[in-house]
């Protein structure tokens, strides 16, 4: 059995939106959404009545414990399609991790077996009042038992016990990570609609931060922010009648179960291993080699996915992700690097959740990129999430 | 007044193990049809499969080494403002390869730490009938 995605290239993204990136928007994240959808649409040259397929992740990534309500703090497929007034064939959610990629998987699906035509990808993010992970939990109960009466809570302590184990192993400092934060955010500083526009990071201004989670500290996690962006997918034969250059869909991957663990306990093995797995799934997927790929869009709502995903693809050696970011490996300004952050990625956007590494994958190998277009981009993988535990498409400017 | 650091509920499944803990004994679900420690005990044994693992909590050493460890130094949980700095370690006990655990290490966040250093179960009393498994340095 071939790993080969069967309808390989046969799908692509044709029009997009991104909203502005704001702590807050001033105005209903269900507004921004159906905004940004018709603008996406719009732009795909297609008008709402032939959008029939409608697939999104909502979820709100707080550890707050917060109830969400549909069209202010969160905006699923079924809402969207209903106040665009759209009457769809195929509506999706996906509820897994990686939540982006997740999402283009069902649009793809649903594109490549003939479920929909046109299908529109969207995520709407939400700054919520109040601290972001702060939980008023007094019980703990269910799997929470077994890690909050300790104190193990939210996603910075998740991060933090596998970052610590890097450092440890492969004899790394967290000095280092600077190389990861001001990377993203100079490219952020360079994109319009970024929260982090024009606003670049020093690396004595990273250096001077103190932790909150050692060795963690607040520029190695991205600031949660409201944003929309969406996507319009069809087929490659549709795609031909539209008005953009279209960017195919040649495969993905998700992470494979993990062994089961403590809530939010990531060892260090398990995303390497898990990771390095999943890789070998997604070029499997796409029929491609780890070395055709010009443009890996790498996740990093935490620094440390950063180096994850490098060794995890193969970028570099397992180990040698701190040395390979600290000699330059992925200035996107210097020939011969690997410009896995040029679309400034969350650190240098805000908590857009994968859809920064989308987009720049969209937008580059569309040529739609505008002053920040690189010659060189003819295949780009968009992260989402932990090597080990989300997922990742790999985009081909070529059918 | 204080605001309490979440408390344990436990289980049908869970309870053994806060009743142990209670006498600051350390237990961990064991699989009644392979013998295989899990940590959380989970519907389906993560080791053989059966749906039917009917976990017994067992005494275990408390023995185990660091893998890994984060000094807590904002809360995002109540009851927890008065305690940070604090630290959390990433202990894999010595019962069996690979089950891991997180307490807190009692020794404070100025004890210097390496990743394999043995520690040893202790525990927090929350009140006269909970306490939460915790480590000490084993030096």
């Amino acid at each position: 059995m071939s790993g080969r995605f069967a309808a390989s290239n046969q799908v692509a993204i044709v029009g997009y939106a991104q909203s502005q990136i704001r702590r807050t928007a001033g105005r209903a994240l269900g507004a921004l959404t159906v905004d940004t959808a018709r603008d996406a649409i719009r732009d795909a040259g297609l008008t709402v009545g032939q959008i029939d397929g409608f697939v999104s992740s909502s979820l709100l990534p707080s550890a707050g414990g917060r109830s969400v309500e549909d069209g202010v703090s969160i905006v699923s497929s079924n809402w969207l399609a209903q106040h665009l007034g759209a009457v769809p064939r195929y509506t999706a959610g996906f509820d897994g991790i990686g939540q982006l990629p997740g999402s283009v998987v069902l649009g793809v699906n649903a594109v490549a077996s003939g479920a929909a035509d046109y299908v529109l990808v969207h995520r709407a993010l939400h700054n919520p009042k109040g601290r972001y992970h702060g939980n008023p939990m007094r019980e703990a109960r269910g799997a929470q038992q077994w890690v909050a009466p300790q104190g193990f809570f939210g996603p910075l302590a998740m991060i933090a016990l596998p970052y610590n184990e890097y450092l440890q192993r492969f004899g790394a400092r967290r000095e280092s990570m600077q190389g990861v934060v001001v990377e993203a955010r100079k490219n952020g500083a360079r994109i319009p609609w970024s929260f982090w526009h024009d606003r670049p990071l020093s690396t004595a201004d990273y250096l001077a931060a103190p932790t909150l989670f050692d060795p963690v500290c607040r520029y190695d996690c991205d600031i949660p922010v409201d944003g929309v962006a969406a996507f319009v997918l069809t087929s490659a034969e549709r795609a031909k009648d539209l008005p953009h250059r279209p960017v195919y869909v040649a495969g993905y991957a998700s992470a494979a179960a993990n062994r089961p663990r403590l809530p939010m306990h990531w060892p260090l093995d398990d995303i390497l291993e898990g990771g390095a797995a999943m890789a070998r799934r997604l070029w499997d997927h796409a029929g491609i080699v780890a070395e055709d790929v010009d443009l890996p869009q790498v996740y990093d709502g935490f620094s440390p996915f950063v180096w994850f995903w490098l060794e995890a693809l193969g970028l570099c050696p397992v180990g040698e992700a701190h040395r390979f970011v600290a000699n330059g490996g992925i200035d996107s300004d210097r020939d011969g690097s690997i410009p896995v952050l040029s679309g400034g990625g969350a650190l240098g956007n805000g908590r857009m959740h994968g859809v920064p590494q989308m987009l720049e994958c969209y937008l580059q190998l569309s040529q739609r990129a505008g002053d920040r277009q690189r010659a060189a981009a003819r295949l780009g993988v968009a992260c989402h999430s932990s090597p080990h535990f989300g997922g990742a498409v790999v985009y081909s400017a070529e059918p | 007044m204080t605001t309490t650091r979440p408390v344990p509920v436990p289980d049908e499944q869970s309870a053994p193990f806060w009743a142990a803990a209670a006498e600051h004994v350390l237990k961990v679900a064991r699989c009644a049809r392979c013998g295989t420690l899990g940590l959380p005990p989970d519907v389906v044994c993560p080791h053989c499969g059966s749906t039917d693992p009917e976990f017994e909590f067992t005494c275990v050493s408390g023995h185990g080494a660091i893998r890994s460890w984060t000094i807590v130094r904002q809360a995002f949980l109540p009851g927890f403002d008065d305690d940070v700095p604090f630290m959390l370690v990433d202990v894999e006990l010595a019962e069996q390869p690979g089950l891991r655990m997180i307490g807190r290490l009692l020794d404070g966040v100025e004890a210097g730490v390496r990743v394999g250093d043995a520690v040893v179960a202790a525990f927090e009393d929350l009140s006269p009938e909970v306490a939460v498994p915790a480590f000490r340095l084993a030096r």
